[in-house]
């Protein structure tokens, strides 16, 4: 009986084994040589990430995971290139009026999507009216808000006219990828979001067609033969979900993963990774910048000086070498070096605690008897929240605290998870005193998003941040699509920011990407990782 | 008997229903919804709304938690809020073999070993070998698992290359079950040491136990060889208390199958879980709650049976 138990189990054991199966038992079996060779010089580009995707549609999904596939599948009319310049995708070339309110595109022809439609201006036309729809349900609304109407002109131009000059929509909107009309066109807007084709069967004009989603696994994408900029060299890429980061740093060690982005904890492994020749690795400034933000709704914070007093307390450089390894450059200012509208002339507030306590003395901030600062019997303490799913923003919270506290002001810390978190820090509620996060700027650099008055309300000025001046010169950013102009006034905004110090801002975060040493093509960007991927080739 | 069992699956139900209360509960206590992962410039507030009513996230607690039930009942899962349009019962059919197929080799592992070292343990009590396996035993305890599964792809998949280091089968590769078998020692072991030390433990105990007993002194005395008086009389004997031991363990298999499956990348249900709490992916939560719960009064339940069968003294 004992024996019969046991035939059970390992039947019932090979039978789920062989109910795993992917049922490609049946492809032929090639020998192991052939297997070989096939992997030196077979092209399969194999991505990691630990977040799997959503939805391949880019008017319903908002993850990274699925907008980089999205990016493989789809073309949009412009891209932008390694420096956020635009350039023509679907696009041939582009004009605008005078009055910056009609834009002409002069679409490619011969293009093809992958189950050989021919792509015209109707697709166009499609797209742009998703989400000026009045049943879509989507995240994607506000960047075609301005858009009064998309007309098709012939089969290769379209013409957009907008209710209002808008710099970014070319950067912005224009880099929307186009669905195909063919195949979606007489889906009722309301159902869209909930397509198949979004999830099993999205058919674009992009380098890589959708092949499979294995769940839980891994998405396959094959080369696009007739992809108009030229057949991909690579044969495939292979979109693999690791969740674990420690355990896709060892898969790219292995070199079970091509390519991979390296967040800052890890960069000291993939430096090490790169010393044995196993990986290679680029890196350079990202579009995003990391602060201490403030509420300035607080009696604490309204005072400016009061503000950079905390700033001078706190010592980024040290912040940047010792929780970063030195992957990050000291911030003064909101924007990024890696962004084309930087400006690297912003007031500075350097590292000085005996400056910080004399400027709050002046505000009327003495030390009390436990050392902690007090004014009008009111002690200078205050909560300090973050997210427990950021470690270098805790570790920034705990010496951020320390120094604090050399100044006499007594903070405590808040971790809360992720959702907690935007809950309590986003509109309605800004339930903080001071938060330590960071702001990703987006292809446009239009700061509008984070200082504008407009903001406050629903936006992302959690801050409650308002200057007169501020709020004329970038109401007049968009409109201007001079870039020297625009860059001007952006700049001007940004140093009247940094003066404020609505946030003490730490520093602009750098982004790394390791790759295998036999994969040629990559290289870190903060604009367009994966520009020209169909160039990209192995050894 | 059969009265038993039916009377065991009655209970069940009122059971199962209170956890998806107190689940259905804390996860809407818990801060936020599935649009708070939309915190994104490019979203119109109209939009967000719609979406919103769109799915009913707006309604009472009370009102969202019937119609689930309502729809759960009817055998439907619904939709992943987050991956619109798909349905969960496919996302659950594609991971539960996965994760059934880890836990039963996991289990099969942790038996296999622990049950001969308890066995060992409690008949040369301390000895040297009693007291090493004690120790390994405590040192499995009080390690955690994760740990070990990272240790374990440093050294026998990175350094040595013995294993790979993630996924359920080689890709692109055609199937093939030694190929399986290659991607499943690595988690499956981590897995079972979680409860293999607790098991070892056990069995020690309930085997020192039932060698104190009378009738193994009348053996003896009755000059049976030692070994046939362990096997024979001790061992079956010291087994049942183990059983109960099976049932309990489920649960610690799925909290840990979660950690498993997110360090060596295997596409279970507990990775399925992980993902659908930070998105707050509700009714996918809920449907991992209700089948780990499932599983977990049906193991309790078979491990009831089974004691049965291998106690005659046991009577329902």
């Amino acid at each position: 009986m004992k024996k019969r138990f046991l035939l059970a189990v390992v039947l019932i054991m090979t039978l789920i084994i062989a109910a795993c199966s992917d049922g490609t038992a049946n492809e032929v079996e090639k020998n192991q040589g052939d297997k070989k060779e096939e992997a030196k010089s077979g092209g399969r580009l194999l991505l990691g990430t630990t977040a799997a995707p959503t939805l391949f549609n880019p008017y319903y999904s908002t993850d990274t995971s699925s907008s980089t596939i999205e990016g493989f599948i789809f073309s949009g009319l412009v891209t932008v290139d390694t420096d956020f310049n635009p350039e023509g995708d679907l696009a041939e070339s582009w004009e605008f009026s005078d009055d910056g309110l009609t834009w002409t595109f002069k679409l490619r022809e011969n293009v093809k999507w992958h189950d050989g439609e021919d792509f015209t201006a109707d697709d166009v036309v499609f797209s742009y009216n998703i989400p000026l729809h009045e049943d879509y349900i989507g995240p994607r609304g506000l960047p075609f808000e301005i858009i009064e109407e998309v007309n098709k002109v012939d089969d290769y131009t379209v013409e957009i006219i907008l209710s209002e000059p808008y710099a970014p929509f070319i950067t912005i909107t224009a880099q929307f990828e186009i669905l195909p009309e063919h195949i979606l066109g007489d889906v009722p807007i309301a159902d869209l979001g909930k397509q198949a084709f979004n999830t099993k069967e999205p058919i674009g004009t992009g380098p890589f067609k959708f092949t499979e989603w294995k769940e839980g696994e891994y998405i396959q994408l094959d080369a696009f033969e007739d992809y108009f900029k030229g057949k991909p060299k690579l044969e495939s890429i292979i979109y693999k979900i690791v969740p674990d980061t420690n355990t896709l740093m060892a898969q790219l060690q292995v070199g079970d993963i091509n390519l991979a982005g390296i967040s800052p904890q890890y960069i000291e492994t993939a430096k090490k990774l790169e010393e044995q020749g196993k990986v290679e690795v680029s890196t350079g400034d990202s579009n995003a910048f990391e602060y201490i933000g403030y509420n300035l709704r607080n009696d604490l914070f309204k005072d400016k000086e009061v503000r950079q007093a905390l700033t001078h307390a706190i010592d980024k450089d040290a912040i940047v070498q010792a929780i970063l390894d030195g992957a990050g450059t000291v911030a003064h200012g909101p924007g990024s070096p890696a962004n084309w509208a930087f400006n690297p002339d912003m007031p500075e507030f350097e590292y000085n605690p005996e400056l910080a306590k004399k400027k709050l003395e002046e505000a009327g901030w003495t030390p009390g008897a436990d050392g902690v600062l007090e004014k009008d019997g009111k002690k200078f303490e205050f909560v300090l929240k973050t997210t427990s799913a950021n470690e270098i923003r805790q570790q920034i919270a705990e010496v951020v605290q320390q120094q604090w506290s050399e100044i006499g002001v007594k903070v405590s810390i808040e971790l809360l998870e992720w959702s907690a978190y935007v809950e309590q820090t986003s509109p309605p509620l800004w339930n903080f005193d001071a938060i330590v996060a960071g702001w990703s700027i987006g292809s446009d650099p239009d700061p509008t998003w984070f200082w504008h008055t407009s903001e406050i309300e629903n936006g992302l000025n959690y801050n409650g941040f308002s200057n007169a001046r501020v709020d004329e010169l970038l109401s007049k950013n968009t409109q201007i699509s001079d870039l020297e102009e625009r860059k001007r006034i952006i700049a001007e905004a940004d140093a009247i920011v940094a003066e404020e110090q609505p946030n003490t801002f730490l520093y602009y975060v750098q982004g790394s990407l390791a790759k295998s040493p036999t994969l040629h093509g990559p290289e870190f960007n903060a604009a367009n990782t994966y520009y020209k991927i169909h160039e990209w080739y192995f050894d | 008997m059969a009265s038993y069992i039916v009377r065991r699956i009655l209970y069940a139900i009122p059971l199962l229903f209170l956890i998806t209360i107190i689940s259905f509960g804390m996860m809407k206590m818990a801060p936020g919804d599935p649009t708070a992962l939309m915190m994104d410039p490019m979203i119109k507030k109209e939009n967000l709304v719609a979406y919103q009513e769109a799915y009913g996230l707006n309604d009472n607690v009370l009102v969202q938690y019937v119609r689930w039930l309502g729809n759960m009942v009817q055998g439907n899962f619904g939709e992943s809020l987050i991956r619109q349009g798909v349905p969960i019962s496919d996302l659950i059919t594609a991971r539960l073999p996965n994760t059934l197929l880890l836990m039963l080799v996991s289990s099969f592992i942790a038996f296999l070993i622990s049950i001969p070292l308890g066995v060992i343990s409690a008949t040369k009590r301390n000895s040297l070998t009693d007291y090493s396996i004690t120790f390994v035993s405590f040192l499995g305890i009080a390690t955690p698992n994760f740990w070990i599964g990272l240790v374990l792809i440093m050294v026998f998949s990175v350094n040595l290359g013995w294993f790979p280091t993630g996924g359920v089968s080689t890709l692109g590769e055609p199937f093939s079950i030694w190929d399986r078998i290659h991607h499943l020692i690595l988690p499956a072991l981590v897995l079972a040491t979680a409860d293999m030390a607790g098991l070892t433990r056990y069995s020690r105990s309930s085997m020192l136990d039932v060698l104190r007993q009378d009738y193994i002194r009348t053996a003896k005395a009755n000059g049976f060889k030692n070994s046939t008086v362990i096997f024979k009389h001790g061992f079956r004997n010291g087994l049942i208390p183990i059983i109960t031991i099976l049932g309990l363990m489920l649960p610690s298999f799925i909290g840990g199958s979660v950690i498993i499956e997110s360090i060596f990348a295997w596409p279970g249900i507990g990775l399925l879980f992980v993902e659908a709490a930070f998105q707050r992916d509700y009714p996918v939560i809920m449907a991992v709650v209700v089948i780990a719960a499932t599983l977990v009064v049906v193991g309790n339940l078979l491990a009831d049976i089974l004691y049965a069968v291998f106690d005659p003294r046991i009577e329902y």
